[in-house]
């Protein structure tokens, strides 16, 4: 198990317990967090799973996947150099601890 | 394990009819079952359904055993897996986002449902699904395509005619044949409308996949459009109709999507509560098991979006249009690989441009009779009219 802590657009924090192999956005889904939808399940087809890392994880979670910049396209909200996917976050021991923000709108 | 058991009741008449009490009877008894008049095995809960459409190794769309190709005369993305679909479906999905509707083209999506209800009568009865809800969504998709030129009624057209095409499990030469004429006349158009757009490129999903450093083949750029005609119309007009109903029907409701703004969360509502599209099928690539009953390699498995939005595992009173639900997991939209490439656009003109103008424009309109409504379909479902009082 690893933590992952989701901050919504109006600051509320929760923090879930995640298991290892699992994604940030089937990690939401699972635990009731709100501000994701992850509407295509991880077939990286919807974009309504946007999220930003938190600066301090960054470099954990890594560059883009293949063809999820084309995806963050279709976003609803904003999208930073901070934003990912949150279905393409896979979740290893190494993410421990990992933030995310979530935008203001998914759709 | 067992197969599914086999339902010999069920007449492919009673689907179109009201598929929806059986649905609920076979998510009690028998929530994955054989259904002989259909030819298919029924996927009628939530889990179930998403499992399969979010693994397309195992339940394909590659199925090329559906008269979608003879009636498109093509080899479409809906029916392709892996990394030909996702090629094929990004070269138009830019043209289908958030942002180009906001910055380019919601004012004039304002401007054309204005200059549909300006020309309807007040204290008359009319019917909003002919007047309204149809050619305002033809519009709309004639813009986001770049058909420019092409009438709402001939756009109406096409998108019913293949259709029906992509229906013809019958396999009714006459149906291809009126397919052919129809394919005939968008291949023209859709030839015509290319050449004026590589002159003067625009944000129209055509421009944007002729306009390509590295285009897809002609022949799946003009399916690609095609399968948007069919699946751009009727679906944003059965939802509007669904959720004009629902909101008319219940008018405390209304008044409190009203207060709210929440115009959004009553588009959503509508189509969970009837999906525009019910049921999409998969074909099973390996023996496999679901629901504790053996799937064969070969079946075809249909996956009933309509059951799972009104499964008891996930909504309370699901039978009903409840618009304030605390969550509302529906998949009305599908999910997986195919998930609807027109959401985001479906949710903004339906939902944020279309709804709200309709109800600001006509504050005491009021459906007559809710009771001689006559709502029909099993692959596709909604209402066939909606005759509204305007005053
Ligand atoms: C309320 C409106 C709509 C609903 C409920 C809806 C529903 C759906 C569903 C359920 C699917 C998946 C079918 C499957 O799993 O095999 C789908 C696919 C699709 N829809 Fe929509 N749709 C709507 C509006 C639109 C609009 C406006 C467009 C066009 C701009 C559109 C274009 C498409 C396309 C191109 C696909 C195929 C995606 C693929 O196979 O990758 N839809 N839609
Ligand atoms: C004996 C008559 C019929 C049978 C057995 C039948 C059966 C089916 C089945 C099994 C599917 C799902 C297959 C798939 O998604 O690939 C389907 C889809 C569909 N049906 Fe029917 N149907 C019949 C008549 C009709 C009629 C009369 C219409 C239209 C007027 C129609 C329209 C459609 C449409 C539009 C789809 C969705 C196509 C797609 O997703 O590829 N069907 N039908
Ligand atoms: S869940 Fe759809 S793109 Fe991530």
């Amino acid at each position: 198990m690893v933590k992952v802590t989701y901050v919504a657009a109006d600051g509320t924090r929760t923090e879930v317990d995640a298991a290892v192999g699992s994604n940030v956005m089937q990690t939401a889904l699972d635990n009731d967090v709100d501000g994701i939808v992850g509407e295509c399940g991880g077939a990286m087809m919807c974009a309504t799973c946007h999220c930003y890392v938190d600066e301090g994880w960054t470099e954990a979670t890594g560059t883009r996947r293949d063809g999820e910049d084309d995806m963050l396209d279709c976003a609803a909200d904003e999208v930073k150099p901070v934003s990912r996917l949150s279905c393409q976050i896979k979740l290893t021991e190494e993410l421990d601890g990992l933030v995310v923000h979530l935008p203001e709108e998914q759709v | 394990m067992p197969l599914a058991p086999v339902d010999e009741t069920v007449a492919i008449g009673d689907l179109v009819r009201d598929p929806y009490p059986i649905y609920r009877r076979m998510r009690a008894e028998t929530p994955v079952v054989r259904v002989p008049s259909v030819k298919r095995t029924f996927l009628t809960k939530a889990a179930h359904t998403k499992m399969v459409k979010d693994d397309p190794v195992l339940f394909s769309s590659n199925d090329p055993t559906t008269p979608m190709e003879p009636a498109f005369r093509a080899h479409t993305l809906m029916r392709k897996d892996g990394e030909e679909h996702r090629r094929e479906r990004m070269a138009m999905q830019k043209a289908f986002t958030p942002k180009v509707i906001k910055t380019n083209w919601a004012q004039l999506y304002r401007d054309i449902t204005d200059r549909y209800l300006d020309r309807l009568p007040r204290g008359e009865t009319v019917d909003l699904y002919s007047e309204v809800c149809a050619p305002v969504s033809a519009r709309i998709l004639t813009h986001i395509l770049g058909l420019d030129g092409a009438s709402d009624a001939e756009m109406m057209r096409w998108s019913q005619q293949l259709i029906d095409g992509a229906g013809n499990f019958g396999w009714d030469p006459k149906l291809f044949e009126i397919t052919d004429k129809a394919n005939d006349e968008m291949d023209v158009h859709i030839a015509a409308c290319a050449e004026r757009l590589r002159a003067e490129p625009d944000d129209s999903a055509l421009s944007l996949m002729v306009n390509a450093a590295d285009p897809i083949p002609w022949s799946q750029i003009v399916a690609n459009i095609k399968i948007a005609i069919g699946g751009g119309i009727n679906e944003p007009r059965d939802a509007m109709a669904t959720i004009v109903y629902g909101l008319l029907t219940n008018p405390d409701q209304l008044a409190e999507v009203r207060r709210q703004e929440a115009w959004g969360a009553a588009f959503e509502e509508g189509i969970r509560w009837v999906a525009p599209i019910q049921a999409s099928s998969r074909l099973v690539m390996e023996d496999t098991q679901i629901g504790g009953v053996d799937i064969p390699k070969g079946d075809i498995v249909m996956s009933i979006q309509a059951s799972s939005n009104r499964d008891e595992d996930l909504f309370e009173d699901g039978e009903d249009y409840r618009v304030f639900r605390d969550k509302n997991p529906h998949q009305a939209f599908g999910t997986g690989p195919h998930h609807c490439a027109g959401a985001h656009i479906a949710r903004r003109t339906v939902g944020e441009i279309m709804m709200p103008e309709l109800f600001e424009r006509f504050p005491n309109m009021s459906l007559p009779d809710p009771e001689a409504i006559v709502w029909h379909g099993f692959g596709f479902r909604g209402p066939l009219s909606m005759p509204v009082t305007l005053n």
